[in-house]
């Protein structure tokens, strides 16, 4: 191979076009005169907006990996514990689920008719932290754990021969793995909160209770003050890239593939009893809403919410922009690795990991601040609204591509390292190559990458809400208007419905695209 | 015969890689395996790379049986080179292995197929057609790599630490099969590999690589007792 594939370099420019233009769109109007002044910037509103985003992603944050830690040493210690490999899937869930669902879920528990019922101080901060941790947890979880598996067994082995109590291992062994990595991962899952959209929308209550994300969207909607929502956008953006810039200073994270067998650790009996408790516990934290939301679905409701061709024409809108998005996601992302991978096979590590990294800027740029990039750069000439599908489906597939760079990266680049010199000897063609080696060596991860982003696609409700008409619902917002109507037994019925949709799809195209299991020496 | 005149070379400074500039001068008669021996890094693998198209000379020529390579792409070489593991496909069975040396589009004539079973039974893999990869052992593995040159029919065969993996036993059954294979096809072999022992069973002659360049060119015998020399004794650890 003497020259790399071009092809990544054209998905960056449609990439840089399609991010940098609404954001250019963005600054300019918050260099022109009719930009909101300089009241507003010292505005209580904003203040209070600002605070309370940043308030809410540190408790969440803190205590998502505070409650992570606990679980994830649970899991590392206890490898015997059963159901440990189907409870990490289990874990792995979230990722799916959409966030709208995930509120219903809370909703069902701590609800006014809910199990554990929280009334109304369950909308607000207590609200927006449940919901939160309820995500953030179990993917803190699957980030940590990789962590501890990192650790060699000799020296469990070393430090039990030494005679080291537990406070000594964690201190010595534990402690010295997780500080490289928790840095990293508590950045992510902070920016993570900061950019929540969804659960603030329905949980949040009111002024007191709104992030900058909500607030881009309420400027919008609700007040049709653009120049608000810019200059929000802007400073959403700003501490964006400031979590990204403190995220980069650290570690890189884990890998969220995990291992799901592990080698049990000598933790006697009252540690034992520890970590089952531990596990039980965050076991029911994550699997109870889900549970109580399907058993609410089961209500009067039920036949009347799925007879209404409403329902159905929103699953067939939402499936549009699922796969479409993850189509569109899953081919830049080929196209991008096949240059990157290229580099990285020519020694130019650097320039491979520049392209990978370009790749996966945009998870730095809220899809709100994009959204409304859009809606502020479009709306003077256009109807955006009328635009609103290819609009969610382009900004769905952009914010899925680090996703797809992230899961098909490392089999792109082992194929390529392990085949590229043995198929240029044997002369295969670049469609024979495709054909013969390429696609049954990576049809698993692109499965795994078109499922991962057509679900979160499907999941999305901040693009939507803000392009959204009454013509154009898809299942999310369905059930946004239904939450926002305190129609609760319907909801139910949606959430379920909407859950199980996201799941088959994943399900499916995980199994469709990805086929068997792939060969392994 | 395969020749190699001021072949030149050099990595980029950045990479991982030795940077310093490599020149290679050699010669390979048509029915011999020569063997490559010397410390890593000194420029081995880089000199197969070269031949197979894998890395560009930056100056000098390669020439099979007359014939300038060296501008030529890897595909259209006249080379198979067997590398130390991923030489097989894992999601594929032996025969397709195989089978895509003859043909890459695999689809095969009646006696192309035959020319694959043929191949597979002489390299004693008789009745393993439909075995993967993953259900083989190494030097079964290696033996499939090597059916696989027999059916390309190329004059040039590299080995690049092809049985490092394998035990001593097994080593020396992959040489004898690489032996038959090279005298009955005419081909010219180059053999990387760091058992001078490997050497000695292969190969008439051996190449000691030095520093990017054929530091000296002997009978191997006699290579491997050159006390006078102490970039070899210093390889050799005598």
């Amino acid at each position: 191979m003497s020259h790399p594939s071009r092809s990544g370099y054209w998905v960056l420019i449609v990439l840089a076009l399609a991010v940098l233009v609404p954001l250019f769109s963005l600054l300019t109007q918050g260099n022109s005169s009719d930009v909101v002044g300089l009241n507003f910037w010292q505005s209580h509103y904003l203040r209070q907006v600002l605070f309370f985003s940043l308030w809410q992603a540190f408790l969440s944050a803190g205590l998502s990996i505070a409650l992570a830690l606990l679980v994830a040493r649970a899991f590392a210690h206890h490898g015997a514990f059963p159901f440990r490999s189907l409870l990490l899937r289990l874990f792995g869930l979230p990722l799916v689920v959409p966030s709208i669902v995930a509120v219903m879920g809370v909703v069902s528990i701590y609800g006014s008719n809910g199990w554990i019922p929280l009334g109304r101080s369950l909308y607000g901060l207590n609200g927006i932290l449940l919901a939160h941790v309820f995500f953030n947890m179990p993917l803190a979880v699957r980030l940590l754990l990789p962590v501890w598996q990192s650790i060699p067994p000799h020296h469990w082995q070393m430090s039990e021969q030494l005679g080291l109590n537990r406070w000594q291992q964690w201190r010595h062994l534990e402690w010295q793995a997780l500080r490289e990595s928790l840095p990293g991962i508590s950045l992510l899952i902070f920016m993570l909160c900061l950019t929540s959209f969804a659960v603030v929308l329905t949980l949040g209550g009111g002024p007191k209770s709104t992030t900058l994300e909500v607030a881009i969207y309420q400027s919008l909607r609700f007040d049709f003050d653009p120049h608000q929502a810019v200059s929000l956008a802007l400073l959403q953006l700003g501490l964006c890239l400031l979590v990204a810039w403190g995220s980069s200073l650290f570690h890189k994270l884990p890998d969220v593939e995990i291992s799901l067998s592990n080698t049990p650790l000598n933790t006697g009996i009252v540690g034992r009893y520890m970590n089952t408790f531990v596990i039980t516990a965050a076991v029911i934290f994550v699997g109870m809403p889900l549970i109580a939301m399907v058993i609410d679905a089961f209500n009067n409701s039920i036949l009347t919410v799925l007879s209404n061709p409403g329902l159905w024409l929103s699953a067939g809108l939402t499936l549009l922009i699922g796969i479409s998005a993850s189509t569109l996601s899953v081919l830049a992302g080929w196209l991008l690795l096949s240059t990157s991978t290229d580099y990285a096979m020519l020694g130019k590590k650097r320039k491979a990991s520049v392209i990978e990294m370009l790749g996966s800027v945009v998870y730095v740029v809220p899809p709100l601040v994009i959204g409304t990039g859009l809606f502020v750069l479009l709306a003077p000439h256009i109807n955006v609204f009328e635009w609103a599908i290819p609009v969610v489906i382009l900004i769905n597939a952009i914010m899925g591509l680090p996703f797809v760079v992230r899961t098909l990266g490392p089999a792109m680049r082992q194929s390529k390292m392990r085949y590229q010199h043995l198929c240029e000897n044997l002369a295969l063609t670049k469609w024979q190559r495709f054909k013969t080696v390429d696609w049954p060596l990576l049809r698993k991860s692109v499965g795994l990458s078109s499922a991962l982003v057509a679900a979160m696609a499907m999941g999305d409700l901040g693009v939507i809400a803000l392009f959204g008409t009454p013509e154009i619902i898809t299942l999310p917002l369905m059930l946004y208007h239904q939450l926002s109507a305190y129609l609760i037994p319907n909801a139910a019925v949606t959430a379920v419905f909407l859950l199980g949709f996201c799941l088959s799809v994943f399900w499916l195209l995980e199994k469709l695209i990805g086929g068997k299991t792939n060969a392994e020496y | 015969m395969l020749s190699i005149e001021g072949l030149e070379f050099c990595y980029g400074a950045t990479d991982a890689n030795s940077s310093f500039p490599m020149c290679f001068d050699l010669t390979v008669n048509a029915g011999e395996i020569l063997s490559l021996i010397g410390p890593s890094g000194s420029g081995k693998s880089t000199l197969l790379k070269l031949i197979a198209g894998f890395n560009a000379a930056s100056k000098g020529c390669i020439k099979i049986n007359g014939q300038q390579i060296q501008l030529l792409s890897p595909a259209k070489r006249p080379v198979t080179m067997v590398f130390q593991e991923h030489n097989l496909f894992p999601h594929l069975d032996v025969y397709t292995n195989v089978a895509l040396g003859m043909n890459p589009s695999l689809q095969l004539t009646v006696q192309q197929n035959r020319a694959v079973d043929d191949a597979l039974e002489n390299l004693g893999l008789a009745g393993m057609q439909k075995r993967s990869p993953g259900s083989l052992s190494g030097g079964q593995r290696q033996r499939v790599a090597l059916a696989r040159a027999l059916v390309r029919k190329h004059a040039i065969l590299l080995l690049d630490e092809a049985f490092a993996a394998l035990g001593p036993a097994q080593r020396e059954e992959m040489i004898a099969l690489v032996k038959t294979m090279v005298e009955d096809q005419n081909m010219c072999a180059l053999l990387v590999s760091h058992q001078p022992t490997d050497a000695l069973l292969a190969s008439k002659r051996t190449a000691f690589v030095h520093h990017g360049q054929i530091f000296k060119i002997d009978e191997t015998e006699k290579l491997l007792n050159r006390s006078d020399l102490t970039e070899i004794n210093k390889y050799l650890g005598a």
